[in-house]
């Protein structure tokens, strides 16, 4: 029984496609999704898959079909194919179908993009800064005062926009749990809008290439309860003496900037951890950054002074082997008195 | 600029057998020196468009005032310097015509006046520089105000420097009525660079 | 001695080049002490930068590559010499200013492969370095160096011009001329070259490094870099004006040389793709040059075009330069694409035996996808704070763009069908190109979907896209156009055994390679990092691995190269058995090409038709039908 060849190919089609879409429908693609941002998005990439495979599969079986029946066989060396130069019909129908399959497409992208950057009334405004090579948040409160922080927390289920500005050059600010990104553009502000939906701490990446510590320009982002983010603005505006706010941190983890901790030298780990990390590795701190020195080893034996200069004026002494100006110099404004204070405190703690 | 197939009838009186290769089949009627400069001023055009999309830019997009603050461009003498360079385009074509008609005096004078006159324009751009008053990096706008006089200058400078190959050879008698394709060819090139000074000066100065 | 300094030629540029940079240095000085400024003639950078501008230019007069203008200009009769450096005699005689279009094809061939290998080996270091989370052999700096070379290096110096290469040495033979239309400007054009190659490739000995900020160079990043960017941002100048003169030669070329008799509509589509390219590059490439003169004006002079920081103004655009650039970089991505889409028409319909489906329809395919190519530039831009609703017109734009590529893509497929396929090494790149650059298509399709594209723009999603359009595009088709034309450049046969080794080590270890970079991609890896989280370690490890196996296939398809040229058994005029009228000639065709221009009595592709001829080399009165795809008679002159 010898079907039409094209009929055949149409059956092994439909079914290679078929089992691409199951599989690229059952693969789970994306990190965790945190905001509301994110599920129309995923449905987008669903969608764009449903499409592609098949046009890939159709591309791909004729191909395949054509070397399997139309392959050059042993005596057919001269031989010519039929002289056929067009067809007007099919030529009519493969410019049509992407075309509306295209523009259909368009209008659905466009549809989840109204959905994604949807104004909402209760938002909250968070100024994110992206500098060579930290991202610092500026928190407005009312009465015209500001909360700054190296830490981002956000309460759940409130929408937020982020006001994105650059000190030096272009970066990106890009939470993947949230899906979207923009660019920190110097000299103008840049607005992008998440929802968050989902309590945890969730990586914020530098997605633009800023320079030599670009690959480490991360940070992370908290989304905790309304109560929580509450407990914590308060902790924020209280005066930096840093009261202790009777022991418990607002988040039930220990986060940067919170006054919590009795002893300095944890105050110091804390901030070692959200603020240092990423480029430094320090055992005791469990960190594994490598774009500075080990501090592990390098710290071995030096004096608070030097460490203190060593975290507000980094260039003034270049450690061998690295460069100046990758780490950030200005600690000494995105950091709290108390929190260098804490660092130094910890290092000199540790490197004995 | 020479094209193969068509360099042996290009050269003036005199010159060696032609050792390049043979004679091509013309599909065309269009001369492909006329074209290739065409072609040229095509992108050149692109170049001064790239200029301009900075200055759209900076002007527009952005929004920032045009001259920047506490700055003015001098309008008038810019005015005037347009008018020497638009009168040494009629000159060039004054000349042009003289040499069609075998007129070598005439050509020649044509010429002279050309090269003053685009001289006398890059001349007075340059003192324009040095007391307009502020300097490119003042402002974005400073910028693309050097940006883009001093790329069109630096094309009358090359501009000049083909009249000047062409006013000398005027003068040592090259140049024929039959054989005149290398005025033709930087004219067109010439013409080219006084429209893109209207349009700079318009936008610049005058908007 | 002196003589030998005097006359054209590697001596003389050797010296001119000193002249260049002497001639530099005390402009730099002058100029430095005319504005009062401090060490005039010590400053280092500033004498670099301007080296970079002028001595090149000495370099090349010293070559010998204006020596025939400045005879004409000056009025002086023109030398005999002058003409006569057409063809080769030996392999001295490809170092040297040469005019013949053959020669000048070979020595882009050969100089675009060199980078290659060079941009290849490069990106062997940062397979290495990303083997691994955490730093292993190069430090940051070093890292966004290499990926910055390597893009720019294979971009500039080899995809855009081996294609001019390929073009240079079959498109005057395809059309029926004896040379390009402005033979000493095409030697230029290529000299240009490899001063910007060995200049962007220099740029890693520059004090600082090599530039580091992509190839894409965006400001402010650019204009704070150390001295190796300018490096990048004159060296692009070169190649950019190389580009420029090339496609308007073959413009000139194409509209005023062709044979009697071949009509637009009977151009091989090869010459058709250059058509369209040339057209892009003669509107866009003007605007590369412009951005990269914004960099250098801004870095060396202290403009003002990006910083929206310094002086009092703070004004500068920081946008503008991403959208001056791209203006030219995404029609740059179809220059590298265009002329790979003839090579494969070509290929398929001769492999195939049967005429190209919908010649038309192929042609005006080409033509929409350079209009539309000037209206989808800011889909570069979705993340990047423009305003918001220049997204949406340039979604539907970019969206459009697959539906000419469709085209394309449906008419090769329906080409084959019914047809008699000869699976040989072209013909399986050929097969492998329409596999992958579908999905690298589809790729792009998908990010020009604005909302998916915010999540996956700058991270490996993209690095994915890139090379399955570059390598699954246009290097497969470059590999297929090399082996199509190789008998035909060389006059031998290439190890057909050794090229369908290159090719399956190539497609398959590619595709490991690239594939799992969408999973990176998608999962969260930016792009352009060191480093990265202890989660992407295995795929990164697979990636490199297969990497350094796609490195060793390159050798395989080098030594096939080198030693089919030396010892390869020779190659009749026309093994293809094409119609095109390259093939109608000896292999290596004779020196001016063809003894009598031909006549064009049909269309190119007539496989299957009874008695269809191309070109006849006779007078059409006297033309006798010769059966399709035999080999014609022809007047060779061996
Ligand atoms: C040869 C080079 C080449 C080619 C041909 C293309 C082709 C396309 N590219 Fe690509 N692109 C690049 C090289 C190329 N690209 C590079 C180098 C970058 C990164 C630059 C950087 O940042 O460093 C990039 C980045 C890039 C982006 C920006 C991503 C980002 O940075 O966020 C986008 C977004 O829209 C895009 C889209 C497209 C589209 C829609 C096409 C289309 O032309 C594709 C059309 C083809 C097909 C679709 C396949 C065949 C068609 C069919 C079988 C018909 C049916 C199809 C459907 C119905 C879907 N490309
Ligand atoms: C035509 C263009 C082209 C080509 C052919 C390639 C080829 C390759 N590219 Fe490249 N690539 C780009 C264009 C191209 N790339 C561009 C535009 C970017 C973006 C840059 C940016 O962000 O600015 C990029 C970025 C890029 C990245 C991302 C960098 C980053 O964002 O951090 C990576 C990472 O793996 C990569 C890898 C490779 C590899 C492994 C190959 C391989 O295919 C190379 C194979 C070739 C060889 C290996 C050479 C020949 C072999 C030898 C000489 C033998 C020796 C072999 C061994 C030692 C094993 N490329
Ligand atoms: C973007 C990367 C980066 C970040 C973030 C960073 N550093 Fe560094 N750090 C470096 C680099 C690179 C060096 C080496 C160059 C130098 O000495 O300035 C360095 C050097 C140091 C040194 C000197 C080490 C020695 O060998 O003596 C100390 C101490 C230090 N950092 C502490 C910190 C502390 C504390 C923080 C957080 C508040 C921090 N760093 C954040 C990159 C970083
Ligand atoms: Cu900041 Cu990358
Ligand atoms: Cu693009």
């Amino acid at each position: 029984m010898r079907r039409h060849p094209v009929a055949q190919m149409v059956i092994v089609g439909a079914i290679a496609s078929a089992i691409g879409i199951v599989i690229a429908l059952v693969i789970d693609w994306f990190p965790a999704d945190a905001a509301e941002q994110a599920g129309p998005i995923d449905t987008l990439y669903d969608v764009l898959m449903i499409v592609s495979v098949p046009v890939f599969v159709l591309v791909t079986t004729v191909t395949l079909f054509a070397v399997w029946r139309f392959r050059m066989r042993p005596g057919q060396e001269n031989e010519d194919g039929p002289p056929i130069h067009g067809n007007t019909r099919l030529e009519v129908i493969w410019t049509a179908v992407p075309a509306i399959l295209l523009v259909s497409l368009c209008s659905y992208a466009y549809a989840v993009l109204v959905d994604i950057e949807e104004k909402h009334d209760d938002q909250l405004v968070v100024h994110v800064t992206g500098q060579q090579f930290a991202w610092r948040y500026r928190y407005p409160q009312p009465g015209g005062r500001a909360i700054e922080t190296t830490a981002l927390v956000l309460p759940k289920d409130r929408p937020v926009l982020f006001k994105v500005h650059a000190e030096d050059v272009i970066h990106d600010f890009w939470v993947p749990a949230f899906r979207v990104k923009i660019d920190a553009v110097p000299g103008i502000t840049t607005e992008v809008r998440a929802t968050p939906t989902k309590l945890g701490r969730y990586p914020v990446v530098c997605a633009e290439l800023c320079g030599l510590g670009h690959a480490v320009m991360r940070s992370s982002v908290r989304v905790v309860t309304p109560a929580a983010y509450d407990r914590w603005l308060q902790e924020q505006t209280a005066p930096a003496g840093g009261e202790a706010t009777g022991g418990a941190t607002a988040g039930g983890e220990g986060e940067a900037g919170g006054g919590g901790g009795a002893d300095l030298a944890a105050l110091g780990r804390e901030t070692f951890v959200s603020n240092c990390g990423s480029c430094h590795t320090l055992a005791d701190a469990g960190t594994s950054g490598a774009a500075g020195p080990d501090l592990t080893t390098a710290l071995r034996g030096q004096d608070e002074a030097t460490l203190r200069e060593d975290i507000v004026a980094p260039d003034a002494r270049i450690t061998e082997g690295y460069q100046a100006g990758v780490m950030p110099d200005n600690f000494a404004e995105t950091l709290s008195a108390e929190q260098i204070d804490g660092l130094v405190a910890y290092l000199a703690s540790v490197s004995r | 600029m020479e094209a193969a197939s068509a360099s042996s009838s290009l050269h003036h009186a005199g010159e060696a057998a032609h050792h390049g290769p043979p004679e091509a089949h013309r599909s065309s009627r269009v001369d492909p020196q006329m074209l290739g400069m065409l072609l040229f001023i095509i992108s050149e055009i692109m170049v001064f468009g790239a200029f301009f999309t900075a200055y759209f830019f900076i002007r527009v997009v952005d929004g920032n005032p045009w001259p920047a603050e506490g700055t003015e461009l001098p309008k008038a003498i810019a005015g005037v310097n347009t008018a020497i360079l638009l009168s040494s385009s009629v000159t060039l074509h004054w000349a042009l015509e003289a040499i069609k008609r075998g007129n070598r005096p005439a050509f020649k004078a044509g010429m002279a006046t050309t090269f003053l006159l685009g001289a006398c324009f890059l001349f007075i751009q340059i003192n324009e520089y040095v007391h307009v008053g502020f300097a490119p990096y003042d402002s974005a706008q400073a910028s693309v105000f050097y940006g883009l006089t001093g790329l069109h200058g630096a094309h009358v400078a090359l501009g000049l420097l083909l009249l000047l190959i062409v006013t000398v050879r005027a003068f040592r008698g090259h140049f024929s009525p039959q054989a005149h394709r290398g005025v033709e060819v930087p004219g067109i090139y010439w013409h080219f660079v006084d429209v893109m000074w209207v349009i700079v000066f318009s936008t610049v100065y005058l908007l | 001695m002196t003589a030998k300094l005097r006359a054209p030629g590697w001596y003389r540029s050797g010296l001119f080049l000193l002249l260049g940079i002497a001639f530099s240095w005390v402009l730099v000085g002058v100029g430095r002490l005319a504005m009062d400024y401090p060490n005039a003639w010590t400053d280092g950078e500033a004498i670099t930068t301007v080296s970079l501008i002028a001595a090149p230019l000495f370099f090349l007069v010293g070559l010998g590559c204006f020596d025939y203008w400045f005879y004409w200009a000056s009025g002086r009769p023109t030398r005999a010499e002058d003409h006569s450096s057409h063809g080769a005699e030996s392999w001295k005689d490809y170092f040297r200013v040469n005019t013949d279009h053959k020669v000048i094809g070979i020595q882009y061939i050969c100089t675009s492969f060199f980078f290659m290998f060079v941009g290849g080996l490069i990106a062997m270091l940062m397979r290495a370095e990303l083997a691994q989370p955490g730093m292993q052999f190069v430090d940051t700096a070093t890292f966004n160096g290499l990926f910055s070379v390597h893009a720019a290096l294979l971009i500039f110096l080899f995809v855009i011009p081996i294609f001019a290469g390929i073009a240079n040495y079959v498109l005057p033979l395809m059309i029926g001329a004896p040379d390009m239309a402005f033979p000493r400007l095409n030697a230029l054009s290529f000299w240009l070259l490899p001063v910007a190659g060995v200049m962007l490739s220099a740029s890693f000995f520059a004090p600082g490094g090599a530039f580091a900020s992509g190839w894409t160079a965006y400001a402010p990043l650019s204009t704070e870099m150390p001295l190796g960017q300018v490096f990048f941002t004159v060296g692009v100048q070169f190649a950019g004006a190389a580009s420029i003169a090339t496609a308007l030669n073959f413009l000139v070329t194409i509209i005023t040389m062709r044979a009697p008799g071949m009509s637009f509509f009977r151009m091989p589509l090869l010459v058709w793709a250059n058509f369209a390219t040339s057209l892009l590059v003669v509107i866009a490439t003007p605007f590369i040059a412009a951005s990269q003169f914004f960099v250098l004006l801004d870095r060396a002079l202290g403009f003002n075009f990006f910083d929206a920081f310094v002086g009092a103004g703070k004004d500068g655009s920081v946008l503008m330069y991403q959208h001056v650039f791209w203006f030219y970089s995404h029609p740059a991505v179809y220059i590298m694409m265009l002329p790979g889409f003839g090579i494969i028409s070509e290929i398929i319909s001769v492999k195939a035996r049967k005429p190209i489906f919908g010649y038309r329809m192929m042609a005006f395919s080409l033509l929409a996808i350079v209009v539309l190519g000037f209206t989808v530039w800011a889909h570069h831009m979705f993340v990047s704070g423009m305003h918001a609703w220049i997204r949406v017109p340039m979604m539907i734009t970019t969206a459009i763009i697959a539906v000419p590529t469709g085209i394309k893509i449906f008419s090769w497929l329906a080409t084959m069908w019914r047809g008699v396929l000869r699976l040989d090494t072209p013909m399986l790149f050929a097969l492998g190109f329409l596999t992958t650059f579908t999905l690298g298509g589809i790729s792009g399709v998908m990010l020009a979907m604005i909302p998916f594209d915010i999540y996956v723009s700058d991270t490996y999603f993209i690095v994915a896209h890139i090379h399955y359009v570059l390598f699954g595009g246009s290097m497969l088709t470059i590999f297929a156009g090399i082996y199509y034309w190789f008998p035909k450049m060389t006059g031998r046969m290439y190890d057909e055994r050794l090229g369908k080794i290159h090719f399956w080590a190539t497609f398959v270890f590619f595709n490991v390679t690239f594939a799992p970079m969408h999973l990176l991609g998608l999962d969260g890896m930016p792009r352009r990092v060191a480093d990265y989280a202890e989660q992407y370690a295995t795929l990164n490890l697979l990636v490199t691995i297969a990497s350094f196996m796609l490195g060793l296939s390159m050798l395989v398809f080098l030594y096939n190269m080198v030693a089919s040229w030396r010892g390869g058994p020779r190659a009749a005029a026309n093994p293809w058995r094409a119609l095109t009228l390259e093939w109608q000639v000896s292999s290596p065709p004779p020196i001016f090409n063809f003894d009598a221009v031909p006549t064009v009595v049909g269309g190119p592709y007539e496989y299957g038709v009874p008695g269809a001829v191309h070109g006849i080399f006779q007078s059409p009165a006297e033309a006798k039908p010769t059966t399709a795809g035999s080999v014609a008679t022809s007047p060779t002159r061996e």
